[in-house]
Parts: C-alpha cells; structure tokens; sequence
C-alpha cells in the first residue's frame, strides 16, 4: 500500500491540465522503471548511435577548424623596389582599406624583408652577410576578411586592387590559395554528405529500437484500449518515454566523448609526434551539443509516434 | 440494453464464425453464452465490445451502433463495459494493484479514490494480502480474481466474462460466480461465456447455446 500511494497522480477530469501532464510524466518514468532492461538497451544503442554522430562532428570541426587557420595565411603582397614613406603608406593604407574584403593592411620594409629573411635561414645566417637590405623589395601585406579567402574571391579582390594607381606588383599565390579552397570544398561537400548518411542511419536505428520496446508493450497498449483509454492518454507515457531515452541516450554519448577527448587532448602528446592541445583542437562547441541533445529527444519523439501508430491503430 | 439483429462475421473471407444471430440482453440480465470451442462464443463477446465489426447486422449497445461509431465514441462506450479475457492480459510488470488500477486511470480518478476503490474490490475478490506481488507470483485462481476484480472495479453497466472458470477448482468457480452475482445484484448486465455445464445448470441462469455460429437453443435457467 505504501509503496502504490506514489504510483497514481491526479489524472485527466479531476487534476486538470495540469493533473494530466503530471500523471504523463509519472507513468513515464515508471514505464523506465518497470521496463528497466529493455530501456536501459535501448538508452545504449542510441548512446553508441550518438557517439558516432558527436564523433563526425567532432572531426568536422577541428578540420573545419585547420581549413580555417590555414585560411588566415591567404594574403596579398604588393611589392615595391624601393622603400614607401610614412606618407605614401598611410595614403595607399586608407584606399586600401576601402576596398571591399580587406582586414588588415601592413608594411613591410627592406630591412624588415632582411631580417624576416635571415630568421627563416636559421642556423645558416652566414650566407647572407654582406647582402644589403636593398636587394629585397618592401612590400603591403594585406590579409583579408575570411568570406574573401576563396580562390574566386581573392582573383576578384586582386583586379579590383591592381586598378588603384600607386600600386607595384602584386602576388598572392594562386595554387596555393586554389587547392586551399578545394580542400575547403571538398570537406563540405564530403561533410555534407556523410553526415545526412549518419543522420539517416542514426534516426532509422533510433526508430527501430523505439518500435522494439514499444512492440515488446503491445499488449499494454492494447489493454488500455480495451478498458477505454484515449488515443491521447495511450500515446502520451510512451512519447514521453522515447523523448526520454532519446534524451539520455544523447546525454550520455556527449558525455563519453567529452571523457575520452578530454583524456586524448590532456595525455595525447606522451604518444603521438604532437600535442593536440597546441596543434588548437577543440571539443564540439555548446550550440552543437544542444543540437544533439535536442536531435536526440526528437529522434525519440518520431520514433515513439510512428511504432504507436502503427500498434494503436491496428489494434 | 444488449441487441444483435441478424448478425454474421466471418473471418478472412470464408471463416464463418457467427450466422444470423439475433439476441436481446435486457440492462441487468444475467446471460451464459455456451457451446463447444469454436462454437462463436469469444466472438459474440468481441462484437459487443467492439474489438470486431459484423460484416453483416447490427450491434446496438445502450442504443449505440456500434458499427457506426467514430474513433472518439469507442472509448467511453468501452469505459462503460467490464471485459474478463480468457487469458487474464494482466501486465507482467505491474502489480496486482496496478493492473486493477489501469481502469480507474483511464477514467482519469484521482489517486486517493483509486487506491480506496481498488483496496475495496481486492477485499471483496479476497486478494487484499496479494496487492503489492506481480501477477507471475500469483496461482491460475488468483490472476482470474484479479482479471475480474480490474474489469468490475468501476462498477461497470455490462460485464463480459470470457471463460471466467477455466482451469479453476470447484471452490474458486463458486468464488467467482458469486462475485459475478454479487455485481449482477447491484445492477450489471452480465454475459458469461463458457462451456462448463455444471457451472451454468447451477447458477439458474438463462443460457444461449450456440452451435457452429448459430443459436441452437436457449434456456430460461429457471429452477
């Protein structure tokens, strides 16, 4: 008796709306309860279904996140044979910047051409003693916006560039920029693709494994429509249910691979040629976390809605 | 009031479960449906409380056709009607009181009236030791009280019972037809399906005896 106090709320008629959500979610989770081993199944496929999902997205952003570093490298370089007073720069600086797509603009002088020279020759700076700093050009170093960084963009940026007056050669390595924005490309598309495959396969193995636990309670459902239950008052425990595990079974695949990355970021460098911490990965960002955990409770949610309407209007 | 005029059903296309029948229940009559296994008792059960549909006649229950219900009619008509299954369909993972309860919820009563109104019904149906254990921890006799106890607990206008005394020993068939006629006398329509013979000539109940989907007889039940 103690015990069967807890098990009935107020329900529809007497409790009102509110009475009724209350009984839902009470039935819900002593479904959970009751059915244990099978929800507890289910929880782990959808687990192990998100954990493939959440490791996509984890790949896809820290190679989005290296295609957008290497990005920052897309620079145009106007070359001067002779070295640009603090008025010629400033002039050509502001029409420069005037230009749509520019982020920054610098200078570089001779002597700042030399010592960027030297330092790259490390070890073997001795070749370049005597060389004065005449024999390398000055030069503009503009970095642009990251919506400009494409291979179209920047050739369009270029002859927009070359058209101002005043300006010396210009070079912004074309293969290096075109097979950047290939790769770029291609890890979309590529990303894309794969992932709508996931999706589908996620979502069609969440369905079915809803329809197992539901189909293994077909009896249940049929009895309540026997005894007169609503359409409604059938379906909503279950819905519930499957929102449930759909929510868990996001939960917990977050919270695996939020472990594991944790432990691959921290103590990765012992093993591998390179530190993952200093090589800039990330974790997947909040806002696709709680994409995962909302795809996870809708997951749930169709899933339970299309096994309950086959079973509830069969019967 | 219970009507069948001129009903027939037949299961995929040939199978002719019911033929022309046509019976009258009158509100707290007391009927035995009987006949051998396959004679279409089950099915005259089913029709009335609408799990199946005739193929031809008509079905009429408290002046409701049952073929012309709509989705949102079926429930409340079958809320007003108690159903004893052959097979109990007790849920495994619900306890005895639970499984009883299951009616009271679906009628949408309110914790406190459910646990009286079910800890009253066990008492009388003699389970109310059994409340809390699951029905695979109960004997045949016990599931079959606590099928009955679930069907009568809202105090229903009609009571089907299908084989309610299958398989039970003499002293737990008085026990439940004496719950029967308990609910009968406090103004249910009873209708009983089943072929023990002894059963029904000592209840002195009227009797319909069907026969390969027809009414073969019937008899008044009177002593």
């Amino acid at each position: 008796m103690g015990r069967a106090k807890f098990l009935f709320g107020p329900v529809a008629g007497r409790g009102g709306i509110v009475g009724l959500i209350g009984y839902f979610f009470r039935r819900s989770f002593l479904n959970v309860r009751q059915n244990l081993l099978i929800n507890a199944l289910a929880v782990v496929t959808i687990t192990l279904s998100f954990l493939i999902v959440s490791l996509f997205l984890l790949l896809y952003v820290n190679l989005e996140g290296a295609g957008e570093l290497w990005s920052e490298k897309v620079q145009v370089t106007v070359y001067y044979d002779r070295e640009l007073n603090g008025n010629e720069f400033s002039a050509l600086k502001n029409v420069i910047m005037t230009l749509e797509g520019t982020g920054t603009v610098g200078y570089v002088s001779q002597d700042a051409a030399l010592k960027r020279f030297r330092a790259r020759l490390k070890g073997q700076e001795a070749l370049l003693d005597g060389v004065p700093p005449e024999v390398l050009p000055a030069s503009l170093e503009i970095r642009l916006k990251p919506a400009y960084r494409t291979s179209e963009a920047v050739e369009a940026y270029v002859s927009r560039l070359k058209k101002i007056p005043a300006i010396g050669e210009v070079q912004y390595g074309e293969e290096w920029v075109r097979r950047l924005t290939l790769f770029m490309n291609f890890m979309r598309f590529a990303g894309a693709l794969l992932g709508g495959f996931i999706a589908l396969a996620v979502l069609f193995i969440i369905s079915n494994t809803i329809k197992i636990t539901i189909y293994s309670r077909r009896e249940e459902v049929e009895l309540l429509e026997l005894v007169g239950a609503t359409r409604f008052f059938i379906k909503m425990p279950f819905l519930i249910e499957g929102m449930l595990q759909g929510f868990l079974g996001a939960l917990l695949a977050l919270v695996i691979l939020a472990a594991v990355s944790w432990a691959f970021f921290n103590h990765a460098g012992t093993f591998l040629l390179f530190n993952p911490q200093e090589a800039g990965l990330l974790f997947i960002p909040m806002e696709y976390c709680a994409a995962i955990i909302a795809a996870g409770i809708l997951a749930g949610f169709i899933g339970s809605l299309t096994s309950l309407h086959r079973f509830v209007n069969q019967s | 009031m219970i009507q069948l005029h001129n009903v027939s059903v037949t299961y995929q296309q040939d199978v002719c479960a019911l033929h022309g029948i046509s019976l009258m229940v009158p509100k707290g009559d007391f009927v035995f449906l009987t006949g051998a296994s396959g004679a279409g008792k089950s099915t005259l059960l089913k029709l009335i409380y609408a799990e199946i549909i005739p193929n031809r006649g008509q079905v009429i229950i408290d002046s409701q056709n049952i073929s012309r219900l709509t989705r949102s009619e079926l429930p409340p008509l079958r809320r007003s009607i108690g159903i004893v299954f052959q097979d109990f369909r007790l849920l495994p993972n619900r306890t005895v009181m639970e499984n009883v309860a299951i009616t009271l919820e679906v009628l949408g009563l309110g914790r406190k009236e459910i646990v009286e109104r079910v800890t009253r019904i066990l008492t009388q149906v003699g389970l109310e030791q059994r409340m809390q254990a699951t029905p695979c921890r109960l004997s045949g006799g016990e599931q079959q009280r606590v099928a009955l106890a679930r069907a009568l607990v809202n105090e229903p206008k009609i009571l089907l019972a299908d084989e309610p005394t299958g398989n039970l020993d003499d002293e737990n068939k008085a026990r439940v037809l004496a719950i029967l006629k308990e609910a009968n006398c406090r103004g249910t329509t009873i209708l009983v399906a089943s072929h023990d013979r002894r059963l029904i000539a000592s209840s002195h109940k009227r009797a319909v005896v069907l026969e390969r989907g027809e009414i073969r007889e019937v008899h008044d039940g009177a002593r």
